[in-house]
């Protein structure tokens, strides 16, 4: 049996500020753990050394505005490497699976990044799928979020992709950051019900998320067929977290993971650095690893502890089978939409960027194909902490997009220019990995 | 005057070192069976080409008593008592047969998080006086951050079996890592009679001598230690050969280039790195009968091949093969088979001893292989130089995969760039010079690199250790080796330098003890980390752990050979 690929980087040396919770201390008590207990010294594991992501696997990715030095900092691009790195020993068959237990974490990160929110500045899942898909030609992917908050970031990178599933189970938006994730957001027109949320009332327990990855997460892989499952592995779900109010355990993290099989798991949120952080992190690696954790539990944990509410139960099982219903009738609504659709859907955004205080607006354009899933056209502006007003206009093509849109994205990036009116206009196409931005003060062409 | 002698598993090798240059020395055939023997005769030697041994300042040895122990299961037989609270599961720390598992756990942070069970430790306890186990290690998840548990069964187990001898995880390691510390402890345990036994008959035998000088044994690390310090910790003599090779290799060069050192033995060549003129250590610690252990090493890699090695014929192949087993000394130095040697002097016309000899054996093999003699040596060095070469390389790799955990580390990690080979031993001469050139190295032979090993153990300095880990929040302060340390003044106000500081007077302080003042002042700082602890956007403490050491290098007098 291969041995799982687990990637440690704690960056020890990175913080947000020094009393944020994105801080120093954040795995070391992971650390001592994992040490402590000698897991990486088991045949079962093989432990992992990290590398730098390149300019081109950001840009593959994000539009980073002004550029990728303004605020992506190392430690941004030794997490994001990291999760290269493992991608390439799970697709050379090293390893059956893998776990990177990284920071600074990636999921709120949006296609357009002027700043930090939600702690995150580049989403380090993203950027691995786009990198596997690439290299790899990787066609189908499923990214299944179990951080406590909505994977808001990751969401909107694959809003209007019908290959790329994303599943989020998290505490309702209502009551947590950041504010979305609600079982309305289920896609663009060309990629309704590959997007499906699962909010859950505070203090759910291990019950209820078992009963959303039987009943609904696990169903809907079986049906959607994944070449990579991804775990986008926050543990900010668990009873003791400062940040929110759920009533997950680790062994209920180890359970979901045994559940789940995922290739690749990433690590997201999760502030409960003694009581939490040491006992999931073992737990999901011995999980993946095929290794008995019925010896493994939190020091005050007591079974019973926590028990699901009926009226919890109801209201799971109602989204439960709403969003399963949903995903069924994908094909249908697409095709609906397809027809009777402009040629253009247009969608206006506000953003907040929660860390940096960034209010963005962007108004989102999406070419209505009727092969491919359209070339997507963003234009945002933003004030900077700097005082600097940017408008910046973004063309995205997917890698699954047909010919013509790829040709359609180019040429209207050549437009743009012309049309002279932004301070940056950027390229993205995935299709011949070629990454461009244009800036309009210096007449200059920047290339990834 | 120094003496050094390296036993090793072939070969002991002996000097008498002065000033800059080896005044003689002494290689006989290892008796694996009575290493005192062996060890003595080489002394005897050595003294016996000296006018005066009332010069001679320092004796260190190096041996491979304690691998030979473990490796034939002569060690004493011991219960191995286990606290592993939660986490992975019992059957990953089944380490022996003797394991023994007890209720209680402490936390990363010191915490008990599971109290003792009294009447199980007291049932355990009789079992093993039962079971007449004279030696018990007794070992705790996370004994390093809180020994309280452990020494609490120990005392227990004193009471009920006060004639057995009862070792405990937190006297011999506080790194983290707890199957390691187990079988580091385990190891001790087992080993400590017969160790003590030979410490023993080595001091009387030099005292029959007349000798007053310092006697040091030599660690996997590359430093010394005095005679007495080896029995704590006796696991830590482990690959004290290949050390003192990669020392020996050190002294002759002195400088900082990248090189690896290549010791080819009779049966075995062992590899080493050194970066910047520093050996690299292993970083996952000294494996010993395939466990790994907390003994420091140096990064190391043994390859079952040597100038000794047969060559053989294989039938069911048809190819020719080089066996792992040597036979005797190589046919040009009448042995009675071809070996790796003889290939090479015929190839290159080296002109070792008995050519002729070398040349019959070699034909007898190509006639059965139906070729002509040049293509049989062609073959064989072929195979020794992809062996090495592939391990060299796998050496590199390695070394540039090791994990990071900072931000710094990966962002100036660079690949390995080789500058060159240094060859030791016997054999090195014949093999290196060529493997370099393919390497396109340089290559280093010096005049004494049949006896590296044993000048790098005459010459090497003592090293030592302190590791000082300190949480302001939980009241903590301890100190390995030492235990819990006294804190100067309000620990709350601790900072880095201060803590630094705590851990240099700790080791200047065990220095002394040892009789090792000569070197207090010769430490540097091998790892410092501090944590602030955040609770609710509020520093609340601090955690620092810092390791100080006296790094392997060589003595004051040491300043180079001559020829
Ligand atoms: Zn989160
Ligand atoms: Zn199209």
């Amino acid at each position: 049996m291969k041995p799982t690929g687990v990637l440690f980087f704690p960056a020890f040396d990175w913080a947000i500020t020094p009393t944020h919770p994105e801080r120093e201390e954040r795995l070391l008590y992971t650390r001592d753990q994992l040490f402590e207990e000698g897991i990486m010294d088991l045949p079962q594991i093989r432990e992992y050394h990290p590398r730098l992501a390149s300019p081109a696997d950001i840009a593959r990715v994000h539009f980073v505005v002004p550029d990728l030095d303004s605020h992506i900092t190392e430690a941004h691009l030794v997490a994001a490497g990291s999760t290269l790195v493992v991608a390439d020993a799970y697709m050379n068959r090293e390893i059956k699976n893998a776990f990177a237990i990284i920071r600074p974490p990636g999921h709120h990160a949006m296609s357009v990044s002027h700043g930090n929110r939600g702690f995150c500045n580049i989403n380090n899942e993203a950027i691995m799928i786009e990198y596997m898909r690439k290299k790899y030609n990787i066609k189908r992917v499923a990214i299944i979020d179990t951080d406590v908050h909505h994977g808001d970031g990751t969401q909107e990178i694959y809003y209007n992709d019908p290959d790329v599933l994303f599943i989020s189970f998290h505490q309702d938006g209502r009551t947590l950051y950041p504010g979305s994730g609600f079982t309305s957001e289920l896609g663009g027109p060309l990629a309704w019900g590959t997007t499906i949320n699962i909010p859950l009332l505070p203090r759910t327990t291990d019950e209820g998320i078992h009963y959303v990855i039987d009943n609904l997460v696990l169903p809907i892989l079986k049906e959607f067929k994944p070449d990579l499952i991804v775990n986008s592995a926050g543990q900010d779900n668990h009873y003791t977290d400062p940040l929110a109010d759920m009533r997950f355990t680790a062994c209920g993290y180890a359970i979901l993971n045994e559940k789940l099989a995922p290739d690749i798991a990433v690590l997201e949120g999760g502030y409960s650095v003694e009581t939490a952080l040491p006992y999931i992190n073992m737990g999901i690696i011995m999980a993946m690893a095929g290794i008995d954790y019925s010896n493994l539990k939190e020091p005050d944990y007591d079974p019973g502890m926590f028990i699901e509410s009926t009226k919890n139960m109801n209201a799971i099982e109602q989204i439960v089978k709403q969003q399963l219903a949903v995903f069924r009738h994908r094909q249908d609504v697409i095709e609906e939409n397809r027809r009777t659709g402009p040629a253009w859907f247009n969608e206006y955004k506000r953003i907040f960027y929660d860390t940096d205080y960034i209010d963005e607006e962007q108004k989102v354009r999406i070419s209505n194909c009727p092969v491919c899933s359209g070339v997507r056209l963003i234009d945002s502006s933003a004030q900077h902490r700097n005082g600097r007003l940017y408008d910046v206009f973004c063309i995205s093509i997917p890698i699954n997009l047909c010919p013509e849109c790829h040709e359609k994205g180019n040429t209207i990036y050549k437009d743009m220019i012309k049309n002279g009116k932004y301070d940056l206009v950027y390229l993205q196409d995935r299709i011949d990995d070629k990454y461009l931005c244009y800036d309009s003060k210096t007449d200059q062409e920047q290339s990834y | 005057m120094l003496i050094g002698i390296d036993v090793g598993g072939t070969y002991t090798d002996g000097v008498v070192f002065d000033g800059d240059h080896i005044l003689s020395s002494v290689k006989v055939p290892t008796d694996d069976n009575n290493l005192l023997q062996t060890l003595l005769q080489v002394l005897d030697e050595l003294l016996n080409s000296l006018q005066n041994v009332d010069q001679i300042s320092r004796i260190v040895l190096s041996t491979t008593l304690v691998t030979n122990i473990l490796a034939t299961g002569r060690g004493e037989r011991t219960a191995l008592v286990l606290i592993p609270g939660f986490g992975l599961p019992h059957n990953a720390y089944q380490i022996t047969t003797d394991t023994f598992f007890l209720n209680g756990a402490i936390d990363f942070r010191g915490r008990e998080i599971e109290g003792l069970d009294e009447n199980e430790i007291i049932t355990l306890a009789q079992q093993i006086k039962k079971m007449n186990f004279k030696r018990v290690a007794v070992v705790g998840k996370f004994s390093n951050r809180n020994a309280s548990q452990e020494l609490e069964i120990k005392e227990l187990f004193q009471q009920i079996m006060p004639e057995v001898s009862i070792f405990t995880g937190s006297q011999v390691s506080n790194q983290l890592n707890f199957p390691r510390r187990a079988v580091t402890t385990f190891y001790t345990a087992m080993i400590l009679p017969e160790w003590i036994n030979f410490a023993g008959q080595i001091e009387a035998a030099l005292k029959s001598r007349g000798l007053q000088s310092e006697i040091h044994i030599l660690k996997a690390d590359g430093g010394t230690m005095p005679l007495h310090k080896s029995l704590e910790k006796p696991c830590e003599t482990v690959f004290s050969g290949p050390a003192a090779s990669t020392m020996g290799a050190l002294a002759i060069t002195m400088d900082t280039k990248n090189s690896v050192v290549v010791d080819i033995g009779g049966s075995t060549s062992d590899l080493s790195l050194m970066i910047d003129g520093q050996p690299l250590y292993a970083s996952r610690g000294a494996e010993i009968e395939g466990k790994l252990t907390h003994v420091e090493s140096f990064s190391l890699k043994s390859v079952a091949l040597g100038g000794d090695s047969p060559i053989i014929y294989n039938h069911e192949t048809g190819k020719v093969d080089i066996a792992a087993s040597r036979l005797g000394p190589a046919a040009c130095f009448n042995g009675n088979a071809a070996t790796v040697t003889d290939a090479f002097n015929q190839f290159y016309e080296l002109g070792l001893g008995d050519t002729k000899r070398s040349n019959n054996f070699l034909g007898e093999i190509a006639a059965l292989a139906q070729i002509p003699i040049n293509e049989l040596c062609d073959q064989v060095i072929s195979q020794v130089f992809e062996r090495l070469e592939t391990e060299i390389k796998a050496m590199f790799l390695q070394w540039e995969n090791e994990p990071a955990y900072r931000v710094w580390e990966v962002v100036n990690r660079s690949p390995f760039r080789l500058d060159r080979i240094i060859g030791i031993g016997a054999a090195a001469g014949i093999i290196v010079p060529q493997l370099a050139r393919r390497l396109g190295v340089e290559s280093v032979i010096h005049a004494y690199s049949p006896v590296a090993n044993a000048l790098g153990a005459a010459i090497v300095r003592p090293t030592m250790s302190v590791q000082l880990h300190i949480d302001t929040q939980q009241g903590i302060c301890i100190a390995q080796p030492g235990g819990e340390v006294e804190s100067p003044g309000n620990l709350n106000n601790m900072q880095m330098e201060d803590a630094r500081k705590l851990a240099i007077e700790i080791l200047a302080e065990q220095a002394v003890q040892a009789g090792l003042q000569d070197y207090a002042q010769d430490y540097s700082i091998q790892m410092e980390e501090q944590f602030n602890l955040i609770r609710s956007y509020h520093r609340s403490g601090k955690i620092f752990d810092v390791a100080v050491q006296i790094r392997p290098g060589f003595i004051h007098k040491y300043k180079g050979v001559k020829i």
